[in-house]
């Protein structure tokens, strides 16, 4: 942010701009940018093959530079509006890991007889004969993989934001592509299209109240910068109506975005219509950016008024992973199961998120690292389970197929237990960081809820579990389909990760706590 | 596993009490593969699919064998260690290590423990042979060697767990294997029930444990036996009575003790070996080891030790009265289960008087209910698994093998001496006289009715006139049933006399338990004359009425109500079902797929809320942007006015 | 004038947006109503760089707009093709997904 006194200077200060600590975001936003001119100029049969590999060659070097990143280019950087620090990485680690593994199932052409998870056109009517035409051709939407290049971009953007507009920049940088990627399912087009249009909608909405909120705070602390808001909320007693208008405002924008209660009924329907591979994307990514992001702003923006907003998030909290799993207990469509279980998941991350402390934000950020690559194997899963008109989204279809399909129905297995929180998987050790950090921040009865909630929520994941192996095949049963090498080595990495991060999780819970606190 | 961890340095903690904790050497560091052998051997068996069926289940008895044999072996080095170092510490990894929160993966073998592997893994692997024979002809008999050897993996997890989160997870994962075995046949939707009954009333137990642990880790920072040991002293009472209060929960939850005792009975639904050996002899009793070992805590607070007492004595009652009224063979024994494990329980509320002789009763309970269960499983073989004893009668002549091996555990449980029950009981009734002249009583009583539905039991099986239905054969088992029943026999024999004459039980636990001998107002030797007379009238009075008197086929319907309401599991399901089931039934009604599915059937009380919850509220996902929008800013509206009234107040 | 008034102004096109969100049926005219909220957002921004003395709530301005643009290229992508499909603009119309 170019910081201008009035009247104006003399002379315009152009803000240094420390390239290398903001060198991944340049490359994956550069990748989409030249994936944008690759639309243009490669002819279509080779377009996906070199979209293939600037996407994943874009998310590899990124993820190589921000491994590398030396200590010594920690810091706020481009003027102050970046903070690419500790939890900065780590959390832009995560998001490049679950992003590959996420590109790696949407690059996935085996499973449909027709080609990808996308159709061919997005923009052509469904049913036409215009549409039918183009799915004989064989053509496919390249479009996607700049998309998801640029919402990666914004993700990596979001969780380093420092300031509110970068905050808000970033939000849409990743929030636009990912409007349109819901909106393009080769199969059931017309839900695809009711999904985005809902998101969008709904999505534009929680943009408007966190800028509306952000103006309030801007209005109150006379700055952009989180750090002068932080020294604000600190030393500027007064205009408790800005304040408490901003913090709300600001709050619900980033709450939707991770999808906590009440903000979170576009969840299950954004995840059930949009195509299976993107809806693993938003599950895990999106998850991770939206908690990064609230981390930062709870942390370093709105910390000095802790002690205001803790008691109302330990409340929405409670209410999300209760709300999430007693409305996953009775969904019949696994992705809707899903999605409520990513809703519960939402409340157990915020008891991390409120707890306010070094082992708060570490304990929440090896949750996300583990339940974004447990969520993505877990809707990669799902996409290779199909019936004839596509995936076997309705849980009775996947009665017996443990019994067809042991090795597939094995791991799904896993990753349901994993997000249950059975000890020994990733999600044991996710959630008993949280909840502690919640115990010592004095939440208790939260934790009491989240207790109960797990209880509940092994229920219904036992519950498939259970119909997986015990139940007999229907007489549609779906057929497995095996897939590409792609999405198995997608599986594979979160099978390895999930169990990795359960039995010997100290190497990351390591890296977690290595990697506190912010920097402002 | 094993092999990583023999070289791991010496856990340097302070020696808590009692006794030395000494780093796990030599024989000792072969410790994790008591668990390591038959959780490989799961793996392989599930993992290897079709092509093991052919030997998974030799595969399987070998590795439960093989653990087996490592436990004698492990016994007999803690024997030749000094009294006060047989506490040995064997560190894994570290686990979870997140600022003050650290959990380590660590195995303890002390004298307890090692009394538990022994019965897990000796019991175990007997019953590991029985199913061979008992499950000859089930297609998926690979899959269930499978699932037992994941269960003796588990138990042992649990046993050697030296704090209190690992001992979560094998206790979750004992959970989970006995909710695969029960449901095993899953075909027959009661099992199907059965089995989510289970989980379900397990769920609450485990609800309690898990709050346990988040207490201790909130007031004390730790959660290791050891770390426990040395800093609850300092605790607040309140919170110390608190965590007594929600372990007991998880004891009552895991080991069918009131009010959490409902799925026991449903629980027979599982293969007859599955309920000798985790429904009867392990992993029901876990909630007793849990208990015992807790001692430190228990002793510190009044309150939970007399909760403890309570449920016990209500739970002893209330078993051997539901024993009294089931016709289904496997349910007497599971009323019996009940009801024996409800001494156990009075036992471990009793404090250092009776710690030692709850695991004193475990142990021979252990051996004898196995060896019980074993035979009415060999009896249900012979009789094309029917289980209405009222279709039995006159099977001695046809079953000598199963009547002798019966017969001693029969004289076991009612507590005849020298037979094991009796010496383990008796000192229970004994230390309960001492410290609640009421749950004596209760206890006493206790006695004399399970001799009589025992009696029962054993008439109307063995003895009176043959009921049998029309083209069923009576046959012995063959021997590879046989024999394990036979030396659970001896054990039910003699296993009281060689615990406590030649194991010297108590001086063997108590560096770990403590022991103080009961110092009672009524004299041994008179205490164990009424215990006798109450046994014995009994007996007689079961005998008179069911083998010197005919047995009518179909159960009678003009009986008193007691009978009635034994019979309906004394109401424990209309309980739950008016407390829970019928408003959640309601709303059920609307959905379409949990009801007709696997899952169906009477959907147990609490599940049917939640979902009669959950379909109410999924009303609110009514698919409408608008809707969503409204929730979007009421909620902001909700969230701004908490928020103000924080800042304002 | 007194610039609280174009805070207070600010406040109720924010709040005729998020009405106007509520309870309109067309997919555009809740799009544009967004696009007022966005727009009170920017007014009150332009507002506290005013009364704060400094331009960055003028730049965030310049930001949003160019947002909005963006945001209103993906809208009506999404309206439309919705629209071809159903010859309809109602947000009420797609409800396939729900429960």
């Amino acid at each position: 942010m170019v910081h201008l006194a009035v009247p104006m200077a003399e002379t315009l200060t152009f803000p240094s701009l420390q390239y290398r600590a903001m060198a991944p975001i340049l490359i994956v936003l550069g990748a989409a940018v030249l994936g944008v001119v690759v639309e243009a100029l490669v002819p279509q049969a080779a377009r996906r093959a070199v979209q293939l590999a600037v996407t994943l060659g874009g998310l590899a070097t990124a993820l190589v530079f921000v491994v590398a990143t030396p200590g010594s280019e920690l810091g706020v950087v481009a003027g102050g509006t970046l903070a690419i620090d500790g939890p900065g990485l780590f959390l832009q680690m995560t998001i490049l890991v679950v992003a590959i593994a996420a590109m790696l199932v949407v690059a996935e052409r085996r499973v449909d007889p027709a080609g990808d998870a996308f159709a061919p056109r997005a923009s052509s009517l469904v049913g036409s004969g215009e549409e039918q035409e183009q799915t004989r051709r064989g053509w496919s939407q390249t479009e996607v993989w700049p998309l998801s290049l640029f919402a990666v971009g914004g993700m990596l953007l979001f969780v380093t934001a420092n300031d509110l507009l970068i905050l808000f920049l970033a939000l849409e940088v990743m929030s636009l592509p990912l409007y349109l990627l819901a909106g393009m399912a080769r199969r059931r087009r017309l839900l695809s299209q009711e999904a985005a249009m809902k998101y969008f909608l709904l999505g534009s909405f929680a943009s408007a109240f966190l800028l509306y909120g952000s103006a309030m705070l801007f209005g109150y602390a006379g700055s952009l910068d989180f750090a002068a808001i932080a020294d604000a909320f600190r030393d500027k007693p007064g205009q408790l109506g800005l304040q408490v208008i901003g913090l709300t405002l600001l709050g619900a924008g980033l709450l939707f975005k991770a999808a906590a209660v009440p903000f979170h009924m576009w969840a299950p329907d954004v995840y059930q219509g949009a195509p299976t591979p993107i809806t693993g994307f938003m599950a895990g990514a999106v998850k991770v950016a939206a908690f990064g992001a609230l981390l930062r702003v709870m942390y370093v923006a709105l910390g000095g008024a802790a002690w205001e907003w803790q008691p109302a998030f330990w409340v929405i909290a409670s209410v999300t992973m209760l709300v999430g799993v007693v409305l996953a207990v009775t969904s019949s469509d696994i992705k809707r199961m899903l999605a409520y279980s990513s809703v519960a998941h939402a409340g157990f991350l915020l008891l991390g998120v409120v707890a306010f402390s070094t082992a708060g934000l570490s304990a929440t950020m090896f949750y996300l690292l583990a339940y974004g690559l447990t969520t993505v194997g877990a809707f990669a899963v799902v996409m290779l389970v199909r019936g004839p008109s596509g995936e076997a989204g309705h849980l009775s279809s996947w009665a017996g197929l443990g019994r067809t399909s042991p090795v597939l129905a094995g791991v799904f297995a896993l990753f349901l237990l994993a997000l249950a929180g059975i000890p020994l998987t990733s999600g044991f050790t996710a959630k008993f960081g949280v909840f502690a950090a919640a115990i010592e921040a004095g939440g208790v009865w939260p934790v009491i809820a989240a207790v109960v909630a797990s209880a509940i929520s092994a229920f219904f994941y036992l519950k498939v579990i259970v119909l997986m192996f015990f139940a007999r095949p229907g007489p549609d049963a779906p057929a497995v389909v095996v897939p590409s090498l792609l999405t198995t080595t997608a599986i594979g990495v979160a099978v390895v990760a999930t169990l990795l991060l359960g039995v010997f999780p100290q190497a990351f819970l390591d890296l977690a706590s290595g990697s506190t606190p912010f920097l402002r | 596993m094993a092999v990583i961890t023999t070289g791991l340095t010496i856990l340097t903690e302070g020696a808590p009490n009692p006794g030395e904790v000494v780093a796990a050497s030599g024989t000792f560091a072969l410790a994790p593969l008591l668990i390591a052998i038959p959780l490989a051997s799961a793996v392989v068996l599930l993992l290897a699919g079709r092509r093991a069926n052919a030997w998974g289940h030799l595969l399987g008895t070998a590795a439960s064998a093989a653990s087996a044999v490592l436990g004698v072996v492990l016994l007999v080095a803690m024997m030749g260690q000094p009294e006060d170092a047989r506490t040995f510490n064997q560190p894994l990894w570290t686990w979870i290590d997140v600022g003050s929160f650290s959990a380590d993966v660590a195995l303890q073998l002390d004298p307890l423990s090692i009394s538990f592997v022994l019965l897990v893994t000796i019991v175990g692997s007997l019953i590991h042979v029985y199913s061979v024979g008992y499950m000859a002809h089930d297609p998926d008999r690979r899959r269930f060697f499978a699932y037992l050897n994941l269960f003796i993996a588990a138990m042992l997890l649990l046993v050697l767990a030296d704090n209190y989160l690992l001992l979560y997870v094998g206790w979750e994962g004992v959970g989970l294997a006995s909710y695969l075995l029960i449901g095993f046949w899953y075909h027959k939707p009661s099992a199907a029930t059965a089995a989510k009954k289970a989980f379900v009333v397990n769920r609450v137990g485990d609800f309690g444990l898990s709050v346990a642990i988040m207490v201790m880790f909130a007031t004390m920072g730790t959660f290791s036996f050891a770390g426990v040991n040395e800093t609850i002293a300092a605790v607040d009472p309140d919170t110390v009575t608190w965590i007594g209060l929600l372990l007991l929960l998880a004891a009552c939850g895991k080991s069918a003790q009131f009010p959490l005792q409902s799925w026991l009975l449903d629980a027979m639904e599982g293969p007859t070996p599955v309920s000798a050996l985790i429904h009867a002899a392990t992993m029901v009793t876990a909630g007793v080891y849990l208990i015992v070992r807790s001692n430190a805590i228990y002793d510190l607070t009044q309150t939970a030790q007399l909760a403890v007492v309570l449920v016990g004595t209500i739970t002893l009652l209330m078993g051997a009265i539901i024993g009294t009224a089931k016709d289904d063979i496997k349910k007497g024994l599971a009323g019996s289960t009940m009801s024996q494990i409800g001494y156990m329980v009075l036992a471990a509320g009793l404090g250092p008087v009776g710690y030692v002789f709850a695991i004193f009763h475990l142990l021979t309970h252990g051996m004898f209910k196995a060896g019980l269960f074993l035979g009415a499983g060999s009896v249900m073989h012979g009789m094309n698994d029917d289980v209405n004893m009222r279709h039995y009668g006159a099977l001695r002549a046809a079953m000598v093998v199963t009547w002798a091996t019966f017969g001693l555990g029969f004289l076991a449980i009612i507590g005849i001496p020298p037979f094991s029950g009796f010496w383990s009981k008796d000192e229970i009734i004994k230390a309960a006289f001492a410290e609640h002249t009421v749950a004596g009583v209760a206890a006493l009583l206790g006695a004399g009715v399970t001799a009589f539905y025992m009696t029962r039991m054993m008439a109307m099986t063995f003895h009176g006139k043959a009921r049998w239905e029309p083209g069923v054969h009576p046959h012995e088992s063959p021997a590879v049933m046989t024999v394990p029943m036979i030396v659970l026999a001896v054990g039910s024999a003699f296993g009281g006399l060689a615990l406590l004459f030649v194991g010297n039980i108590e001086e063997w636990l108590a560096p770990v338990v403590g022991f103080e001998k009961a110092a009672g107002p009524i004299p041994t030797s008179l205490l164990i004359a009424m215990t006798m007379a109450v046994v014995v009238v009994g007996a007689v009075i079961g005998w008179r009425q069911y083998a010197m008197r005919d047995v009518p086929r179909m159960a009678p319907m003009q009986v008193s109500w007691a009978t009635r309401a034994a019979r309906a599991d004394l109401y424990g399901d209309a309980v739950n079902e008016a407390v829970f089931m019928r408003p959640g039934q309601y709303l059920t009604r609307t959905l379409v797929w949990t009801d007709n599915k696997v899952i169906d059937g009477a959907v147990n009380g609490t599940a049917a809320g939640i979902g009669g919850l959950s379909a109410r509220a999924r009303r609110w996902q009514s698919g409408y942007v608008r809707n969503y929008a409204l929730s979007m800013l009421l909620g902001a509206v909700l969230v701004g006015a908490a928020l103000a009234l924080v800042r304002f107040a | 004038m007194n610039p609280t008034n174009y805070l207070v102004l600010s406040a109720i096109l924010f709040s005729i947006g998020a009405a106007g969100v509520l309870v309109r049926r067309n997919a555009i005219v809740v799009f544009m109503c967004i696009e007022l909220m966005l727009n009170a957002s920017n007014l009150a921004f332009v507002t506290f760089a005013r009364m704060n003395g400094t331009l960055d709530g003028q730049v965030v301005a310049f930001f949003v707009m160019v947002v909005a643009a963006a945001e209103v290229v993906v809208g009506l992508a999404i309206i439309v093709t919705i629209f071809r499909t159903r010859n309809s603009a109602s947000v009420d119309e797609p409800n396939l997904l729900r429960l």
